[in-house]
């Protein structure tokens, strides 16, 4: 793993998800897809770093810290350990990896945001939905340059 | 192993107080200001333009609007008070009061939560509670501070709760936020006559806002699904807050 590269990148998807998208009403997150790809083209060890790096970073970018480190880590990590067994090479399994995540990880952020004492928002189910088709429909598609800037080898099949 | 000392990591923060975590936020909002402030003109400079230039735009007329609806509402209550102390000399509303402007770093608005950070805190004599002003209307109060930074809680946010009324009438109700960019206003019975375009006022407080500021408009009113006495209202900022680069915190009697 290219810590450095992947700093910068995770740096840049912060910073676009919290600047330009924050205007969007519905918008894919940038940072769900990140977590997907590593999960899916890292090995196991690196896979639960970033997962966590991830969600602190997606936490940071939010208004309550917490929730999404535990949320991402979580996920991320199983994902991980899922993708020993199961490969998730084709974009319409990747596609589902996120929307799936997408959808777990957004209720269990839910749940903790709550377990805080903070509110949540009455068109959660609408938000979770949409946020997670969303990703999945764009998400495969930017696997491609996140590997490219990674220097990761998508075409190389391997179960770590 | 290493999953557990990230997961004990994560629950340190979560059960952390806010006041303590939120510094990586305003940390974030700190560093990244520039390229930050840069992704929102682009996504706003995106948004569909005014085609002609010899009209007053948008922006500019909802705020002389705001503005006109405060001064209406601010003699009203001259009026009131004249006719409850005549004779004696009164201050004017807002008189004390200092604004203390303030740029917005980082908007969040729709989804679970709708804030906004300013480059403005606690040693600009930022405190909790203060409301926030945006094109002459009310947008926030103040829920988060660090030493130079601040977080706004728009009304629109689900935590949001501000006493408003509605022009008109003698309505007070505490209004809260949707989540998206509306507020809704609960418990008015439906005897009351509401029009979709009549204005909100948040109420004065004492020691924040001496007198009422427009806050919304009501964008809907139909019967509630559940209870079918009571008006189901809806209302939508008086402002474009997501369009706002600045906002001003109001101080009374610094």
């Amino acid at each position: 793993m290219r810590w450095f590269r992947f700093a910068v990148l995770l740096s840049l998807v912060a910073v676009l998800q919290a600047g330009v998208l924050a205007h969007w009403n519905i918008k894919p997150d940038l940072l769900l897809i990140l977590l997907v790809f590593f999960a899916v083209y890292s090995n196991t060890s690196e896979a639960v770093i970033t997962s966590f790096t991830i969600g602190f970073a997606a936490d940071i970018i939010g208004f309550a810290m917490g929730p999404q480190i535990i949320s991402f880590g979580l996920f991320g990590t199983l994902l991980a350990y899922l993708h020993r067994v199961i490969a998730i090479r084709r974009m319409p399994y990747q596609a589902a990896a996120i929307f799936i995540t997408g959808l777990l990880a957004g209720a269990l952020v839910h749940f903790l945001t709550f377990l805080k004492g903070q509110p949540t928002a009455p068109n959660l189910y609408i938000v979770l939905l949409a946020t997670s088709l969303y990703s999945a429909i764009v998400g495969p598609f930017l696997f491609l340059p996140s590997a490219w800037w990674m220097r990761i080898k998508t075409d190389r099949f391997s179960r770590h | 192993m290493l999953f557990t000392w990230f997961m004990l990591a994560g629950f340190i923060f979560l059960f952390a107080p806010q006041n303590i975590t939120n510094r990586f936020q305003f940390a974030f909002a700190r560093i990244f200001r520039w390229p930050l402030s840069i992704g929102r003109s682009i996504s706003l400079s995106a948004r569909v333009r005014q085609p002609f230039t010899d009209v007053v735009p948008r922006r500019e007329y909802n705020k002389l609007q705001n503005h006109l609806a405060n001064v209406i509402e601010q003699l009203n209550l001259e009026h009131k008070k004249v006719e409850k102390l005549s004779g004696l000399r009164i201050r004017l509303p807002l008189e004390g009061a200092r604004l203390v402007p303030a740029d917005v770093v980082r908007v969040s608005i729709g989804g679970l939560q709708s804030r906004l950070i300013i480059n403005r805190g606690r040693s600009d004599g930022l405190a909790e509670g203060q409301f926030v002003v945006g094109d002459n209307s009310i947008i926030g109060t103040i829920c988060d501070l660090a030493y130079r930074q601040a977080q706004i809680k728009l009304f629109t946010d689900p935590a949001s709760r501000i006493e408003v009324k509605i022009a008109g009438s003698n309505i007070y109700r505490l209004m809260h936020g949707d989540g998206g960019n509306s507020a809704k206003i609960p418990m008015v019975s439906a005897e009351n006559k509401i029009n979709v375009g009549d204005k909100v006022f948040a109420r004065e407080k004492p020691g924040l806002l001496d007198a009422p500021m427009i806050i919304g408009k009501v964008a809907q009113c139909k019967e509630d699904d559940e209870k079918p006495l009571l008006w189901d209202i809806t209302v939508r900022p008086a402002c474009d807050i997501e369009g706002l680069r600045d906002v001003a915190v109001i101080i009374m009697n610094p």
